[in-house]
């Protein structure tokens, strides 16, 4: 062991003992710094899941989205107009997709139910991929156990799950069963050739509002909805929400500043006898100084573990469940909506920085202030 | 050797109340001997240490210690000679409440770097030269009068400085306490180390260890004898 390093940890040591000797001053600093680090955390993890669910939305929507309006609803849409679309210069696919909502009346929960179009995903009869959200709600404890759908009562339709969808968003996968195209056709009672709707994929996304303009002259009656609508309906669901969380957070800080401040007025007379004490005894500034730094380091570092990680625990185990009152509505989005969790670096980083830093040169700057004066003056 | 010249220490200068703790002393303290301070209550004794131990400041005159100027350092480079020629007992012990005493008689050690073991078995001996060893673990608050004043002792001797500063040492301790206190002093200098302490106690101005006894009053010296 070098000196330094005996040097660090003697400092340490003493640290220790002084923080043990004010327990309940330090538990109680603590809990309110946590309690801090806590709101801001819960309101950026939250915040920023709630992008990444829409900007995965986002991704795999294709860019443009045909539906058929029959009184000016959303009706079926003919799979002739397919080749038409694609005869269009500028897009690269046409495909016709089927959708649609399922209420299973037993377990009192929605279901998607949708023919996968990627090709990694082809289903044969009888096969069923489902989310997350679907052995939950029914129960189904067995990986193997089969899924049963009953249109009306007791007419049950059995699959063979081959996969449990683990997707990047819970927004796209919780509730969503994928079937064979000829299952969900029979399911639903649904003739051939009919689609619930069309996506379109163009080579060059700028190019969408002339391939729009072509197509709805081929298509007068139908409704096109570009990637840019999808963005902005989850833009006004999402950007109030993150706008509470972000006022909410800037309060949080805003205490902790008045906090820190108060820090940073001054000592207690108790704690300035006792830097006085120390320098008298051949303590210099810095050991002084390295020793509130390893205060400091302790107090923040624990209070910033504990505050980060009931954050983390609040919005994806307890689903933001303090939030709550203030996200009314929030079951707009989704009826069962999981947030998928997810852990930023980047804002676990800056979240130190606005927290932990600000926090430790608050504390520093009384103890510079006493720790340069004579020792005889600040141990009266 | 230390030396004062016209050190005058003012409190609350230009205020009401200013006080002239120090008043023009001019002094000399031979090295490896035993020196006391004494005088009435408030004659300068308590301040003149603090001076000479580089704790506070004189408001003028010089102090020079082995002819190394130090009255006008910045703080940083008196807490480097408090460090490495001091040992202090103060007056009020300045034991940090809390902490146990062997943490206490520790503390002037902890930045050195040492090894622990080490800093702790010295700090035993101490303690047992004492007869405190069997309350290292005790937190200083508990302590009677006259063991915290033997903590403060035994955090003054940790680091094995070349100059003791010792005010009033003896002012808690009963007459066997005392001597065995007068015992290391004796041995501190036997070792060629400087003792300077304060005492009102007639038994420590006539101790054979003693080479020189001061008498202040009102901030002056009236009187010195060997
Ligand atoms: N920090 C201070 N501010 C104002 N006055 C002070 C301060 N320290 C000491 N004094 C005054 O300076 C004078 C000398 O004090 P000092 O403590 O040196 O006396 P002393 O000889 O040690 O007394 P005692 O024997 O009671 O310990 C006293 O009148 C005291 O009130
Ligand atoms: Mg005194």
């Amino acid at each position: 062991m070098t000196p330094a390093f005996r040097r660090q940890r003697a400092l340490a040591d003493y640290t220790l003992a002084a923080l043990a000797r004010r327990r309940g001053k330090n538990i109680g600093l603590v809990v309110i710094y946590a309690l801090v680090v806590f709101v801001v955390a819960s309101a950026l993890l939250f915040s920023s899941a709630l992008r990444h669910e829409a900007d995965t939305v986002l991704a795999e929507a294709p860019e443009l989205i045909v539906q058929n309006l029959a009184m000016g609803r959303h009706d079926m849409i003919k799979g002739d107009v397919i080749d038409d679309l694609a005869a269009i210069r500028g897009v690269t696919r046409v495909e016709g997709r089927l959708w649609g909502y399922f209420y299973d009346s037993v377990n009192g929960a929605n279901y998607t139910l949708m023919v996968p179009l990627d090709p990694d995903r082809v289903l044969a009869p009888g096969e069923a991929m489902i989310g997350e959200g679907v052995p939950r709600v029914r129960g189904m404890f067995w990986e193997t156990a089969p899924l049963f759908l009953s249109r009306y009562s007791g007419d049950l339709v059995r699959f063979d799950v081959v996969e449990r969808i683990s997707s990047e968003s819970a927004l796209v996968s919780t509730d969503l069963i994928l079937l064979n195209e000829a299952d969900f056709r029979d399911f639903f009672g649904l003739p051939g050739g009919v689609y619930t709707d069309i996506a379109v994929t163009v080579r060059n996304s700028r190019e969408i509002e002339t391939i729009m303009s072509k197509a709805s002259a081929l298509l007068p009656e139908a409704r096109f909805i570009t990637r840019d609508d999808i963005s902005r309906t989850y833009q006004k669901l999402f950007s109030w929400r993150e706008g509470i969380m972000v006022a909410l957070a800037a309060a949080a800080l805003l205490a902790f500043a008045i906090f820190a401040a108060e820090k940073a007025s001054g000592l207690s007379a108790e704690e300035a006898r006792e830097i006085g004490i120390l320098k008298a005894v051949g303590w210099n500034m810095t050991d002084v100084i390295a020793m509130k730094l390893w205060e400091g380091a302790l107090i923040s570092a624990g209070a910033f573990l504990i505050g980060t990680l009931a954050g983390y625990l609040h919005v994806f185990t307890f689903q933001a469940g303090l939030f709550a009152p203030i996200l009314k509505g929030w079951s707009v989005i989704y009826p069962d909506f999981a947030l998928t969790p997810r852990f930023d670096g980047v804002q676990i980083a800056a979240l130190f920085l606005i927290t932990v830093l600000p926090y430790t040169a608050a504390t520093l700057v009384p103890v510079w202030r006493v720790a340069a004066a004579d020792p005889d003056q600040v141990m009266r | 050797m230390i030396s004062l010249q016209t050190v005058t220490k003012l409190y609350n200068e230009g205020r009401p109340g200013e006080v002239r703790a120090v008043d023009e002393v001019s002094l000399e303290i031979v090295r490896d001997a035993v020196t006391v301070l004494k005088g009435p209550s408030g004659s300068g004794k308590t301040t003149l240490l603090s001076i000479i131990g580089c704790m506070a400041r004189p408001t003028s005159g010089r102090v020079l210690i082995d002819d190394r100027l130090v009255s006008g350092l910045p703080e940083r480079f008196l807490t480097e000679e408090r460090r490495s020629t001091f040992g202090f007992v103060f007056q009020r012990f300045n034991l940090i409440r809390g902490l146990s005493v062997l943490e206490n008689v520790t503390l002037p050690a902890a930045p050195l770097g040492q090894d622990p073991r080490e800093v702790e078995a010295r700090a035993l001996a101490r303690l047992e030269a004492l007869d405190l060893a069997g309350k290292a673990a005790m937190p200083v608050e508990y302590l009677s009068g006259g063991e915290t004043q033997r903590a403060a002792i035994a955090r003054a001797l940790i680091n094995d400085a070349p100059i003791l500063i010792a005010d009033e040492p003896t002012a808690n301790l009963d007459t066997d306490l005392t001597h065995r206190f007068l015992d290391i002093v004796g041995a501190l200098r036997d070792e060629g180390r400087t003792v300077i302490m304060t005492s009102h106690d007639p038994r420590i101005w006539q101790a054979d260890h003693v080479n020189a006894v001061i008498s202040m009053q009102d901030g002056r010296i009236v009187g010195e004898y060997a």
